[in-house]
């Protein structure tokens, strides 16, 4: 891995392959949304989860300027945290996205409220916080160079919404705009700190391995908010029962019998390959309204059950 | 002892097979075990498994397609609300004889394949069978029926691993069990022939990781064999607790291989309900729960995983049944695994000829 790190001009362009290779761009998710194949359903879970996102990112902002002893950094890196909160109330990146939201047809209250934000973003977002509380700021700049590859991303994506969803309102837009000059503005300054300070292999190797850290974590989002979109069917060769002797509801594979507790029956009656899983988990949600929430336990079920073959994912329609 | 309840049957309809693996688990003296059990008694068999709890059938064999009457035996177990899975070679069956089976109420079908290159597989099945198999492989996704391969790995074939999987793919299979041979019936004989080097299962390991990376299907199996794993395997999930077998001739055991252990009582179901033959056989309780257990399992916090282990196992390494499954690095002779790993290598004997 420390192939080329012991120059410069090798290590820059050690972490510009990881972004060529590993970020988000060549994620399924992302592919289909350029090329005009997403779902309105899936456009607005995207947006709705992706704003969690965006509220972490001025967080650990705030964190990575208490790293820094340095006014001059300190002086430059809180540009982002102006980009992100804005001067005052009703300017900045977060209101930008809040109003993306309401252009994809969500009700704002309910996306700032971050009460439907799904479990494995959740995780995903709090990963990058983590990350960032634990490691030194030479790697947690190093994460941030994502935005290295963040304004080409800008701008296909601002062209695949005027041509391909055309229902979104041209003001909803104004979020990717502002980032087609911010993100490489920002980057190229992250870019010059991290050549500068990392002069060591093993320092070059740490923020090699921070960037592909954040990469994960940006695709795990992405999966989080694809596999929530797919429709779940109990495939049709498996036999779901009430079992006669516990009353527990069993399914028979060819090569396993799974005994299910708790509510796995309700769900894989819902599994009909017409619902998509979210619309499944609100509805297991209004079955169950003093429970706590069951969003979670959904998901992780129906993962489960689709690791033992039980249910497939079909993709998401209009 | 209140018994458990069984889930899982597996009914060995006969012995008789049309291949003639060296690895076969079915016993050396087959050819003494007659088909016992006509149409009606296994039906009979099936009702009185679904009466204690059991779900799913395992219609095996030998190979279950050299009986004429397979069809009507599928259309019983079916009928006695069991899930029907038919572990069968293709042959005699072949694509064209599926339908009927379908039509019976067959739910799922499990192929062996010997090998990924025809020339290989018909080798080690010791006659001309593998584009047979590759035709009844389609015909049962034609059919709607989900498949499942299985190969079992040896010396070999394990360098090949990379190009079953790419045709389980093409196969459309739902899951594909790479089973490691074990070393019971025909396979003991050949032990010496079929051991793989520890380097040859490493190379398969890594080709299982990175095929289970690019998707979930097909589903893949691929566990170490006992022979080169520290710990021994939860062999049947546990003597008499899940799965209980009935050989061609009636006898009902806790495993396919269990008949062979001397002084162990087992009963018929030709002669008594299936429920007294799982419950009550002193043979069957001869190593449920733990009491039996020896030191180390006794006190061993991996035995509610393990349950010890291999009861037969045991048993051909040791001469004694009631022992740790010397498979496991904890047992006092788990020096004779490691010394079999390196075993030289040896000629194959097929079934079929006096061993």
């Amino acid at each position: 891995m420390s192939e080329g790190l012991e120059t410069t001009r090798g290590f820059e362009a050690a972490l510009r392959r990881i972004g060529e290779e590993r970020y988000h761009h060549r994620h399924p998710f992302n592919l289909r949304m350029h090329a005009g194949e997403l779902t309105r359903q899936e456009i607005r879970t995207w947006v709705r989860n992706r704003y969690y996102y965006q509220t972490r990112i001025p967080i650990k902002d705030g964190m990575i300027l208490a790293k820094s002893a340095s006014a001059d950094f300190r002086r430059d890196w809180i540009e982002r945290i102006h980009d992100h909160d804005g001067q005052k109330p009703g300017e900045g990146g977060l209101e930008l996205w809040l109003q993306l939201a309401v252009a994809v047809g969500l009700d704002r209250a309910e996306v700032e409220s971050l009460a439907h934000v799904l479990p494995g973003v959740r995780r995903a977002c709090d990963a990058y916080v983590e990350f960032v509380e634990s490691h030194d700021l030479l790697e947690s700049v190093a994460a941030s160079l994502t935005e290295l590859f963040a304004g080409d991303i800008m701008v296909v994506r601002i062209a695949a919404f005027e041509k391909h969803y055309p229902w979104v309102a041209a003001e909803g837009l104004r979020y990717f705009r502002s980032r087609t000059h911010q993100a490489p503005r920002d980057a190229d300054w992250g870019l010059r700190f991290v050549l500068e300070n990392a002069d060591t292999i093993p320092d070059r190797q740490r923020c090699v391995a921070a960037l592909e850290r954040k990469c994960e974590i940006l695709w795990g989002l992405l999966d989080a908010v694809e596999r929530v979109c797919t429709r779940p069917e109990v495939v049709t060769h498996a036999s779901v029962r009430s079992d006669e002797q516990t009353g527990k509801t069993t399914v028979v594979l060819p090569e396993r019998v799974l005994n299910l507790g708790g509510s796995s029956g309700e769900i894989l009656a819902r599994c009909d390959g017409r619902k998509s899983a979210e619309e499944i988990a609100e509805a297991l949600q209004a079955a169950h309204p003093e429970g706590r929430s069951v969003a979670d336990d959904v998901h992780e079920f129906l993962d489960e059950m689709e690791r033992l073959g039980a249910i497939r994912r079909l993709p998401a329609v209009e | 002892m209140k018994a458990p309840r069984p889930y899982n049957l597996i009914a060995e309809l006969t012995y008789r097979c049309p291949l003639r693996c060296p690895y076969c688990s079915n016993p050396l003296d087959w050819k003494a075990v007659g088909d016992g059990l006509d149409a009606e008694a296994w039906a009979r068999v099936f009702r009185e498994a679904a009466a204690l709890g059991v779900l799913h059938v395992g219609l095996t064999g030998g190979e279950p397609g050299a009986r004429r009457d397979l069809a009507e035996i599928v259309r019983a177990a079916s009928t006695a609300d069991l899930y029907t899975l038919l572990v069968t070679a293709g042959t005699p069956i072949g694509a064209e004889g599926l339908a009927p089976l379908v039509d019976a109420g067959l739910r799922s079908v499990q192929l062996s394949i010997q090998d990924a290159v025809a020339e290989e597989s018909d080798r080690i099945a010791g006659t001309a069978c593998f584009e047979g198999k590759i035709e009844f492989a389609r015909a049962v996704r034609a059919l709607g029926l989900p498949l499942v391969l299985n190969v079992v790995l040896h010396r070999h074939n394990l360098g090949r691993v990379a190009e079953i999987i790419r045709l389980a793919r093409e196969l459309d299979a739902e899951r594909l069990e790479l089973a490691n041979t074990q070393y019971h019936g025909w396979a003991r004989l050949n032990r010496a022939a079929l051991l793989p080097t520890a380097q040859q299962l490493e190379d398969a390991a890594q080709v299982v990781r990175e095929a289970r990376r690019a998707g979930p299907r097909p589903e893949i199996q691929f566990v170490l064999p006992d022979y080169f794993a520290d710990r021994p395997k939860p062999c049947m999930g546990g003597w008499g607790q899940r799965a209980l077998v009935v050989t061609p001739d009636g006898s009902v055991l806790p495993c396919h291989e269990a008949g062979r252990l001397p002084g162990l009582e087992f009963w018929n179901a030709m002669d008594r309900p299936l429920a007294a033959c799982w419950a009550e056989a002193p043979g069957m309780n001869a190593f449920r729960g733990e009491d039996w257990m020896p030191h180390p399992c006794r006190t061993c916090p991996e035995r509610a995983r393990d349950f010890g282990g291999c009861r037969c196992q045991a048993y051909f390494l040791t001469g004694d049944a009631a022992r740790t499954d010397p498979a496991c690095a904890l047992a006092p002779q788990h020096d004779l695994v490691v010394a079999a790993r390196s075993e030289a290598e040896a000629e194959l004997v097929y079934r079929g000829r006096a061993p």
